[in-house]
């Protein structure tokens, strides 16, 4: 029983393995909002700070605060009040001029603290001024150095602004279309087999794969429509991707169709072999090379690598990679029960 | 019987009155607490196909059961 069943038993450890540390890792601290986001040079500013999974009070005298420009010149903030964990006021006194050629500039604000770590809020504020003097700016920018920034918590996911914790949707939709894959590549290994040998378990074998890869490749698509109505604003935003998934699923799904056309089971087991291989030759182009010739909202498309930077970082890896194997495992059991039915249905009706 | 609907009934307008106050309150409730409840939806609709899935295999392993019976 476990001799057999081993990969089961694997299957139900990583997926536990999954949900436990996918859900319990937090998220990295953040920048959720600052206010406000316009400033005057010249003048003394107050901005408002509300953080994201921070703790401001836990290390009130050691925290620091900078605005920074292009070509890392820094202003520190002259003055820090920590209301509570989440919220904090930065008192900073703007030099006259800035160290820029325009009277418009956006700088980041750069928070550090032994707690949370150093946290980047990237280009979030525009700074004005009313004349131009680029030297006199460089050298009233060029006092405060920033030095020692801290490395913050070690286990954690990253921050992002518009995922926020629907970052951990990356170990439940993603691994569902690995799953999905490599059930399809199965089942165009049993269909060569099948138009091979003309041995009819290799066919049942095709469909029970396909059922299962479809429930996968169905179940990939309403989750991802669901992430994306809340990052993208929309269930279905028309996005190249999510189009030409919707188009492998037409074609797979007129597998099933094709198979339910036939009264002769051996017509229904070579012609749905035939049709089988060429939709799998359909989906790889449709999946993995029409959506990274053209601009997609998916990560890994229009040109970029696949997921990668801060979009995926070391603790991500530490699931995402064991949740692949684990959600495609599941795939693999769905496939084998569903084997087990058809195979009885098949020796019920040749009986 | 009707007691058992009418329960049923009860408890599902508590329900939903429920959610109708959590998402005054807090605007929108899968926005909540930085989208965490957009993954417990993904997992829930995860968890329900492959349910579904047994469902369906479950049901024609029945008929396949009444065959076999039938046969004997």
């Amino acid at each position: 029983m476990i001799r057999q069943s081993w990969w089961k038993i694997l299957a139900v450890v990583i997926l536990v393995y999954t949900i436990l540390a996918g859900m319990l890792i937090p998220l990295k601290p953040g920048i959720a909002e600052v206010t406000p986001r316009a400033l005057q040079a010249g003048t003394e500013v107050e901005l408002t700070v509300t953080g994201y999974n921070s703790y401001y009070s836990k290390a009130k005298n050691e925290l620091r605060a900078w605005l920074k420009l292009k070509g890392d010149v820094v202003l520190k903030a002259a003055r820090i009040e920590v209301l509570n964990d989440r919220t904090m006021k930065l008192h900073f006194i703007l030099p006259q001029y800035l160290p820029s050629d325009s009277k418009d500039d956006a700088c980041s604000l750069i928070l550090d603290s032994p707690i949370d770590g150093a946290i980047v809020l990237p280009e979030g504020i525009a700074l004005t001024q009313d004349s131009v003097n680029l030297l006199e700016g460089k050298k009233l920018w060029s006092v405060d150095k920033m030095e020692e920034l801290n490395a913050g918590p070690k286990l954690t996911f990253p921050y992002r602004s518009v995922l926020y914790e629907s970052i951990r949707n990356q170990y439940f939709h993603v691994p569902l279309w690995f799953a999905m894959i490599f059930l399809f590549l199965f089942s165009v290994n049993f269909s060569i087999r099948y138009l091979r040998t003309y041995d009819p378990d290799a066919d049942q074998r095709t469909l029970a794969l396909n059922r299962a890869g479809f429930v996968f490749g169905l179940l990939g698509t309403v989750t991802g429509a669901i992430w994306a109505k809340y990052t993208w604003g929309a269930f279905w935003s028309w996005d190249v991707k999510q189009n030409m998934t919707a188009v492998a699923l037409l074609i797979y799904s007129a597998y099933f169709i094709l198979r339910g056309a036939f009264q002769d089971e051996e017509k229904k087991a070579r012609l749905s072999a035939v049709y089988n291989i060429f939709a799998f030759a359909a989906l790889i182009p449709l999946l993995f090379v029409i959506p990274r010739m053209t601009d997609s909202l998916h990560p890994g498309n229009g040109g970029n690598p696949a997921f990668g930077g801060e979009d995926l970082d070391n603790t991500m890896r530490m699931v995402f990679y064991p949740a692949g194997i684990g959600w495609t495992l599941l795939g693999f059991w769905v496939a084998s029960v569903a084997y087990r039915v058809e195979k009885l249905q098949q020796r019920l009706l040749d009986a | 019987m009707i007691w058992n609907r009418l329960s049923l009934v009860c408890v599902l307008t508590l329900l939903f009155q429920q959610m109708a106050f959590a998402q005054q309150a807090s605007g929108d409730f899968l926005r909540s607490i930085g989208h965490i409840y957009v993954v417990v939806a993904v997992i829930l609709i995860i968890f329900l196909g492959i349910v579904l899935f047994l469902i369906y295999l479950d049901r024609k392993l029945t008929k396949l059961e009444n065959q076999i019976k039938e046969n004997e």
